[in-house]
């Protein structure tokens, strides 16, 4: 080994504690940095191959009743390769004394030779019997049911039905149970018919025989059995063109990974701050033997090479224990969104690229930062370097802030000391309250987005003022319905709404795909991924709610115009996504909409705010009276209850259900405003706790280069703090010097992001939501996480400085001022 | 005798073996004395300073400093007595750079606790003044001179009023006509009663002190 390496070696040992702070900076910055990359590399392999070997369906065809016949003329249209019909229909279960849950039931004619969109088969029965559910494995927890028990099950054409639950499959196309509240059961056409249901299919799922993944390969294959099946006289209903060969929630993904994997360099970035503080310093200390190296004849490049070598040194004792440690956060991450997004990992092996990759990222990151302290702190001369004497900063006072410090009173001696202390070295301050600024925003950013999703499901709820919603599938007279209602107690108002879909004549090119196939009624409830899942042939349709004039249930946040009034009849009040549909449905226009066969001129009156929805154009029911004689009749109830905790409610739905059922009214779905909003609260929730963890693990970062900060201020001061206890100042107050310096530098920052986070956390707020959930917030700051967080931050600052005080306080006087 | 030294030695535990800095020193200094302790650079006399002001604790002997057993004392209770029975003036001054020169004069009054807060403004200031640089109060230690830097930490040693100033090189850095007002200031002192003991390199300090103290190879020579 030579001389300059075993300089490198001795000095990187001789720091001690402040090169292992770094190193743990370092660590932690390259180690989140490679668990982002495997994670990627590993989710962008795995959900993808897990989803493909499912053959999920190049285009989904909705006719009504389809048969054997138009099967095989399906089959023969040149370019499908399998076709396969199916059913899905969305009903209610129950488990025990459970509440009713959402349930979205798959009917399959033929479990032994599914060859679209397949199942995997995990543990018990298969296929189903008669009689007899498969429950997806992750709707378990959401039916809280298990193999061989009973649920009841009621469909929106049957009455209360017992089935057994024989089996658990794995359907890698569906979105996680639990986070979509609902059940996804998988039965027989034997048992459909069982439950009340017609026995007839209505998909048509086709797998494009050659180019599965040529989107317009698919679209011209999709028109054509169009095509066929309009030859047969049926009806195509809808056309579903999904992405081809793409998970449906692979966007979700990307975007959960890209904002993972910002913050990866973030961190990374964030620790090659500590690098450059600690070099600074080292250099500073080093001056002497700087001009040295340079008296015995080193050149410039020779020295910084030493220098250069200690920061290689430091980036190569981070890389070793960091890949590990990357590879456990990876693993975890990925289970973590493994269930999340609903699929399994077969293999956690990751690409060599990505090892390759870290290794030179985690070597370079440490260089780089290293680069200028060690270019400057080598540029010195030799008569400069020896006539330094290695006397700290006794420059305070030499510019203006200085001064204005000095002019700051009105604190006790010692914590004026600390305060004005902590301005000495103003990049190592600056750099340090970046770490922790940052940290801190992170934190509040995370508060605020989260109070602004809850302000804006608040408001997105608030206009509901009914627990209930009923579908009634067709139109009932009013009487009927308030007779049914008679027997169920507890009702606080209930309104009969007619609720219709209609498209808007001559409307600009919608570029936007069509609002998702909704699990709920339309009114009620609305998917969470929109554009990921599907593309409706157009033209688009969007709900049209006919509220009852004078509406108790419905008060709309109006952001211009005006709400509805009792007297109106043509007046139409759209949301934020129709006229971000359709522009030219501004408050003041007169549009034209097709409902039904019928046209007719409306004038927009007001936009009502609503984050979340789809488009969705409120008019009063007095129109579908007066235009197409519907006095009197319903299609959709709303209803507010007395009292709205879940039992209450539920038990208001079994008496609801017998009083409808003894009526001769058969609803076709009951919803109720609080499972709608669950799907909500569980997205919000995820988003919370992944920025919550973020802005841990940088406030871990920014707390060791606190600690590295203050362990530097110490050793620099050595002498100063002699001279304190020299003239009768004790350990403790030696200690609480420092200890105050730390949290002065805590406050500084504390300040800092809470200034910075307001107007940052909108804006991230916004780009979440538009990534997302293709809308924006109402923003609210979090006041709490500036308690919160100041709390946090002095804690942090104090932890920080503990070992550095010990450090300074147990210094001896003698050792601190050798006199001679 | 206001400080009395009884066979004291000390010794360091250095890498190239144990190196006696101090070997059976016995030494009595009166009340309101001005001393010098002389000797070459590695003779002992800072070490022997240290025992002095509480900076250092013998290996044997005894140590009394106004009635304290000195190498009885903690390191915690060693600096609370040093905050009010020593004064300390240092050869670069050793001001804390981040106070005012006028904060640096209450900052032992803040930790010893010896005078009322409200009076310690004005108590810094008569001690400023009385050391002749009362003008420059408020000012940052870096911008005073040399000699105006070593009055302020003058009036530092002074702030609770200890029986005892000691000092370590006091004119090492500073030049002669500034050096000799800064001893002027210390026998002005000793008329007040206060005991000023400064350790020099300075040839003709016999001239200026009541009793030079010459050590050499840590024992006070006779």
């Amino acid at each position: 080994m030579t001389g300059p390496w075993r300089k490198v070696l001795r000095d990187f040992r001789s720091e001690g504690t402040r090169t292992w702070l770094v190193v743990a900076a370092i660590t932690l910055g390259i180690a989140a940095f490679s668990a982002v990359l495997s994670s990627y590399a590993i989710l962008q392999r795995e959900l993808n191959q897990g989803y493909l070997a499912t053959n999920p369906a190049s285009a989904t065809i909705r006719v009504d009743g389809i048969d054997d016949e138009l099967l095989r003329a399906v089959g023969s249209v040149p370019g499908v390769g399998v076709v396969e019909a199916r059913r899905m229909v969305a009903g209610r279960i129950k488990a025990g004394p459970a509440q009713w849950r959402g349930l979205l039931l798959f009917v399959v004619k033929d479990y032994a030779d599914i060859r679209v969109s397949t199942l995997v088969r995990e543990e018990g029965a298969w296929p189903p019997g008669p009689g007899e559910i498969l429950i997806e494995r992750d709707a378990f927890q959401v039916a809280r049911t298990r193999i061989g028990e009973t649920v009841t099950v009621k469909m929106p054409k049957g009455d209360f039905k017992t089935l057994r639950v024989t089996g658990r499959v794995h359907d890698v196309g569906q979105a996680q149970a639990r986070m979509e509240n609902v059940v996804y059961g998988y039965i027989t056409l034997e048992t459909l018919a069982a439950l009340g249901e017609e026995p007839t299919l209505d998909q048509l799922k086709i797998l494009v025989a050659d180019g599965p993944l040529d989107r317009a390969r698919i679209e011209s294959v999709a028109a054509a059995v169009k095509q066929t099946v309009i030859a047969r006289g049926r009806t195509v209903r809808r056309v579903e063109i999904p992405e081809p060969g793409k998970h449906p929630h692979a966007d979700l993904m990307g975007m959960l990974l890209l904002a993972i994997s910002t913050f990866g360099l973030l961190v990374l970035a964030l620790s090659g701050v500590l690098v450059v503080n600690l070099l600074t310093a080292l250099m500073a200390a080093q001056v002497r033997q700087i001009g040295m190296m340079k008296a015995i004849g080193g050149t410039r490049r020779q020295i910084a090479s030493i220098y250069l070598g200690q920061a290689l040194l430091l980036g190569v004792a981070a890389v070793v224990p960091a890949i590990p440690l990357g590879m456990i956060g990876a693993r975890a991450l990925c289970g973590y969104l493994a269930v999340f997004l609903n699929f399994d990992i077969t293999s956690f092996a990751v690409p060599v690229w990505v090892y390759g990759l870290v290794a030179l990222v985690g070597l370079a990151a440490p260089l780089l930062a290293a680069l200028r302290p060690v270019l400057r702190g080598t540029r010195i001369t030799v008569a400069e370097a020896l006539a330094d004497h290695g006397v700290a900063d006794s420059r305070f006072g030499a510019d203006a802030l200085d001064r204005r410090l000095a002019g700051v009173g009105g604190l006790s001696r010692p914590v004026l000391l600390a305060v004005r202390n902590s301005f000495r070295r103003r990049t190592r301050l600056a750099l340090t309250l970046f770490t922790l600024s940052v940290a801190g925003t992170f934190f509040l950013c995370a508060l605020n987005v989260r109070a602004s999703m809850m302000n804006t499901i608040a408001h997105l709820f608030a206009p509901k003022r009914f627990d209930l919603s009923v579908n009634l599938g067709t139109m009932y007279p009013m009487a009927d319905v308030q007779r049914a209602l008679a027997g169920a107690p507890g009702v606080k108002g209930v309104e009969g709404w007619i609720v219709t879909e209609g498209s808007l004549v001559r409307a600009p090119e919608a570029a936007a795909p069509a609002a998702n196939a909704s699990l709920h009624d339309a009114g009620a409830g609305f998917g969470l991924h929109g554009a990921a899942s599907a593309t409706a042939a157009p033209p688009a349709r969007f709900a049209v709610l006919g509220v009852q004039p004078g509406t108790e249930l419905l008060k709309l946040e109006i952001d211009e115009g005006r709400d509805l009034r009792a007297d109106d009849v043509d007046a139409l009040v759209v949301n934020s996504a129709f006229l971000e549909k359709y522009p030219a449905a501004r408050v003041g226009s007169t549009v034209t909409l097709q409902m039904g066969p019928a046209q007719a001129p409306w004038r927009v009156v007001g936009l009502s705010h609503e984050a979340f929805s789809p488009p969705v154009a409120y008019v009063s029911r007095a129109y579908f009276e007066r235009a197409g004689g519907r006095e009197g009749m319903t299609n959709s109830l709303r209803i507010a209850l007395a009292r709205s905790e879940p039992e209450a409610i539920d038990r208001f739905r079994d008496a609801l259900d017998r009083g409808l059922e003894s009526a001769g009214i058969r609803a076709l779905s009951t919803t109720s405003t609080a499972e709608s909003r669950y799907g909500f609260d569980q997205h919000m929730v995820m988003i919370y706790v992944f920025l919550v963890v973020m802005s841990l693990i940088i406030g871990g970062v920014g707390g060791l280069g606190l600690m590295t900060t203050m362990s530097l201020n110490v050793l620099e001061r050595r002498r100063e703090m002699g001279v304190l206890r020299a003239i009768g100042a004790s350990s403790r107050a030696v200690g609480l010097i420092v200890v105050a310096e730390a949290l002065a530098i805590g406050l500084m920052s504390f300040t800092i992001a809470a200034v910075i986070a307001g107007p940052l956390s909108r804006g991230l707020g916004d780009f979440v939501a538009a990534a997302l959930f293709q809308t924006d917030l109402s923003f609210e700051f979090d006041l709490n996480g500036l308690w919160i967080w100041l709390v946090a931050s002095l804690l942090l600052s104090l932890a920080a400085s503990l070992l550095p005080a010990w450090h300074a306080a147990r210094t001896s006087v003698r050792e601190a001022l050798s006199f001679e | 005798m206001l400080i009395q030294l009884e066979a004291v030695t000390r010794t360091y535990k250095t890498p190239a073996g144990e190196f006696q800095a101090l070997r059976g020193v016995d030494l009595e200094i009166a009340r309101g004395a001005f001393v010098a302790i002389v000797g070459k650079s590695g003779s002992g006399k800072s070490t022997l300073l240290n025992m002095v002001g509480g900076i250092d604790r013998p290996t044997s002997g005894a140590v009394r400093v106004g009635g304290a057993a000195i190498e009885r004392l903690g390191e915690d209770e060693l600096a609370r007595w040093r905050g009010r029975h020593v004064g300390l003036v240092f050869q670069f001054f050793q001001l804390l750079p981040t106070l005012t020169v006028i904060e640096n004069v209450m900052l032992p009054m803040d930790f010893s606790g010896t005078v009322t807060p409200t009076a310690r403004r004005a108590r810094a200031f008569s001690l400023l003044d009385r050391v002749g640089v009362a003008d420059q109060a408020d000012k940052l230690p870096s911008s005073l001179s040399g000699g105006q830097q070593q009055r302020v930490a003058i009036a530092r040693a002074l702030a609770n009023e200890p029986p005892v100033i000691l000092a370590d090189e006091p004119t090492g850095n500073l030049d002669s006509s500034t050096a000799d007002e800064v001893l002027a200031l210390f026998r002005s002192l000793t008329r007040e009663g206060v005991t000023v003991v400064i350790a020099t390199h300075e040839r003709d300090i016999a001239r200026v002190v009541d009793r030079v103290v010459s050590v050499v190879d840590g024992v006070v020579a006779r």
